[in-house]
């Protein structure tokens, strides 16, 4: 009987959770106040720090009393890399919320779906972290960009490799979208410019631990280039794997942007000198900006030497607030959709912005690639010492015509 | 029909509990229709559009759990491979939808019918395995569903398949969320009313037959086989309902993601905290834990924390999920009202005697 009552109390309480729960769900969103909702992949390394910085950056105007006396209220929510999450992170900012802006996400296979989101309900996106090239392609007049498009990235390392290193490519490649995007982008460039096919090609899990097999037939094959795309934990693993099997170093190895992660240089140690990446932002970046950003994510968030996707997060929340003091706001309910329409024309005004990108952001009305890819300068960065005190090196910076590669 | 019953303490005839006024029974068809008109007008009452979102994704997750409940409940098989089964009516529906040209209402069937060949695939190792070997099998299949599907260029691979057209009957289309609560209520209620009827049919004292103990089933006629493979196949039409209205639901994308243990495991809890076994047992499940899901979803950092929570709380003190404690409760009550019918007819019998 005691069980019983136990478990009916158990049941009890499940019940009234959730029913609590389902009651204290948000309330009608307030007159006044600029609502912005950010989606990204939190729970991975630095993940949470992302996140946290991009709504610090937001919600610091408040104590300077706001944007043009309006208060910055900020959502942050994990979509954990996964599509169907970042669908119901954006509805949830658009109909429960009533958000003005969305920001996000870090995956691309997370980005592209919410544009369609965002594109039928008319309301501004800016994505943070998202490189593949089709974001910007889909001719959403509500999607900005501030990471840099893969249809960059991939001529940066292809052209550098090609004059310095030789066009004999092996790639060695997982499963998730970045990795793919980054070795089918370097093929086409090469086959495009130099019509060169790969020396050898292999695509493996996401999980797979041991790549040594590939490797060792990539050995054989005498290759000038090691292309490596993954995420962190695989680039480490390959750079330390191709070593170990006895790929010789003048063999120069090139990984996707993940490579910028600081897991990479602390997982694969010696390994990595020598594996260059391309990026949008370094922390050996010696601008006054770029020192002073550094030092105050080594401040805040103890990471020692800040990736790109910190710098792109910080970036974003810089233009959305200087995009926010332009637009004209009446913030009520019912000027919700004149509102979100005039932050969009207030982004799409933005010119010639100068941060921490290693060069100009600007955007444009028209719903293409070429207005909606703001950021398109990357640069090459060449590590130069691996394990917890890395190092690395910038080997060049590299600027696009809006065009390119479309 | 038969209009009576006989009851339990004096072994007489006496009229069915189900019975109406007049003795006879009313069509249980009838009934579900009452409900599905009941449930009509539940957008109307819903505040915005995020939750009819949250509505459409229970009444999809409440298919997925009520299916792998025949499977897992109804026929005790271990299967871990359900959501492989849903991934493969999911992609099926937007091959057929947006590369063959098929609309939804054709799709869907389609869908349904290829996870169905998929989960008699997976029922023929059922035939030799059981408990954790055949979740490991079909474990097996999950996974290389899954990798199949990332490393397959025309199938969207890891960046995923785009541009899956919502429904249209005539002119209309079904693209809003308000609007596919009408394409995915009346499939929820049908594929209850679908599940209730094998539960009651010779079909599902054959899955018990064979959960309890399949060699006293096999001893007493029952082809164990056949309605091993049955489960599995019905189980899996129900995965490709599911699947086919995840991929056609705005805006209409699919990705291996979000077929991967992880949504298992949280499907099984669906399972296991309504209740093995019990259809509604599936239904509470599906309405809580995507509940539950959506609601911590303010606190990432502790969500994994929290479901986990929920599933050790459960297997501890729910071993028999929530629908085993309304069977308690129904028993209970029935019990009391035999022991008051009894004392009733004790107490008119002393009267006779006297």
């Amino acid at each position: 009987m005691r069980q019983y009552g136990n478990r009916a109390s158990l049941a009890r309480v499940l019940v009234v959770a959730v029913a609590a729960g389902v009651a204290a769900s948000p309330a009608r969103a307030q007159d006044g106040v600029i609502r912005i909702g950010i989606t990204l992949r939190m729970v991975v390394e630095n993940g949470l720090k992302y996140g946290q910085l991009a709504k610090e950056q937001l919600e610091q105007v408040n104590a300077a009393g706001g944007i043009n006396g309006k208060k910055v209220e900020v959502i942050l929510l994990d979509d954990e890399c996964k599509p169907d999450k970042g669908i119901a992170n954006v509805n949830r900012f658009i109909h429960q919320h009533k958000v003005h802006l969305v920001l996000g996400s870090t995956c691309s296979s997370v980005s592209l779906p919410m544009v369609d989101v965002t594109a039928k309900e008319e309301v501004p996106q800016i994505v943070p972290h998202s490189t593949n090239a089709n974001i910007t392609k889909k001719g959403s007049a509500w999607v900005f960009r501030t990471s840099v498009s893969e249809r960059f990235y991939a001529a940066i390392h292809a052209k550098y490799l090609s004059e310095h290193a030789g066009k004999k490519v092996a790639y060695l490649y997982t499963t998730d979208g970045a990795a793919i995007g980054f070795a089918k982008d370097y093929m086409a460039f090469m086959r495009k410019t130099y019509q060169i096919e790969p020396l050898y090609e292999a695509q493996m899990q996401e999980t797979d631990l041991d790549f040594r097999s590939h490797l060792l037939k990539i050995k054989s094959l005498n290759p000038e280039v090691l292309a490596i795309g993954g995420q962190l934990d695989a680039i480490a693993r390959i750079t330390q794997q191709a070593l170990e099997v006895g790929i010789a170093s003048r063999v120069r190895r090139v990984a996707a942007s993940a490579a910028s992660n600081a897991p990479v240089p602390e997982l694969a140690g010696d390994a990595v000198v020598g594996l260059i990446f391309a990026a949008a932002f370094s922390c050996k970046d010696e601008r006054p900006v770029a020192q002073q950003f550094v030092k105050m994510v080594q401040q805040t968030y103890k990471v020692r030497c800040p990736d790109h996707d910190f710098s792109q997060a910080y970036e974003t929340a810089q233009l959305v607030k200087l995009a926010l003091q332009t637009a004209k706001l009446e913030l009520t309910e019912a000027s919700l959709k004149a509102d979100r329409a005039a932050i969009r024309d207030a982004l799409a005004n933005i010119k010639n912005y100068s941060g921490l990108a290693s060069g100009p952001i600007s955007f444009c009305a028209d719903p293409t690639p070429q207005c909606r890819d703001g950021n398109r300068t990357g640069i090459l960065v060449e590590y130069t010492k691996g394990g917890k005190d890395y190092d690395m090196n910038v080997l060049a910076r590299v600027g696009f015509d809006a065009d390119f590669g479309l | 029909m038969k209009r009576t019953e006989t009851s339990e303490l004096t072994n007489t005839a006496v009229p069915r509990r189900d019975a109406g006024v007049d003795g006879r029974k009313p069509h249980r068809g009838l009934a579900w229709i009452g409900a599905g008109a009941l449930l009509l007008p539940l957008p109307l009452a819903l505040s915005n559009a995020y939750s009819q979102f949250v509505v459409n994704v229970i009444l999809i997750n409440i298919i997925l759990a009520v299916g792998l409940n025949i499977v897992k409940g109804f026929a005790g098989q271990v299967t871990v491979g359900h959501m492989a089964l849903a991934a493969i009516g999911a992609y099926a529906s937007a091959v057929f939808s947006t590369k063959l040209g098929l609309s939804f209402w054709a799709a869907l069937p389609a869908a349904m019918l290829l996870a169905g060949l998929a989960g008699a695939m997976v029922g023929v190792p059922s035939f030799r395995l059981e408990g954790a070997y055949l979740a490991l099998a079909t474990l097996g299949l999950a996974e290389s569903v899954r990798i199949v599907i990332s490393g397959t260029d025309w199938l969207g691979a890891a960046i995923g398949y785009e541009g899956i057209p919502p429904p249209t009957i005539g002119g209309f289309v079904f693209a809003s969320h308000r609007s596919y609560y009408y394409i995915a209520m009346p499939l929820a209620m049908l594929g209850l009313y679908v599940s209730f009827s094998i539960l009651s049919s010779d079909v599902g004292r054959a899955f018990k037959a064979v959960r309890e103990d399949p060699l006293a089933a096999a001893a007493s006629g029952v082809n164990v086989r056949k309605y091993k493979l049955i489960a599995f196949v019905l189980s899996a039409l129900y995965a490709g309902c599911a699947g086919s209205l995840q991929a056609h639901m705005a805006p209409g994308f699919l990705h291996p993601n979000s077929y991967t243990i992880t949504e298992m495991v949280t499907l099984l809890l669906m399972v296991v905290l309504g209740g093995i076994g019990h259809i509604w047992g599936g239904v509470i499940g599906a309405i809580i834990v995507t509940l539950i899901d959506d609601l911590t979803r303010d606190y990432y950092q502790y969500r994994m924390v929290m479901f986990g929570s929920v599933i050790v709380l459960t297997v501890m003190f729910l071993p028999r999920g929530l629908g085993g404690l309304i069977d308690d409760v129904l028993v209970r009550r029935r019990f009391r009202a035999i022991r008051a019918r009894s004392l009733e007819l004790a107490q008119a019998a002393d009267r006779e005697k006297s």
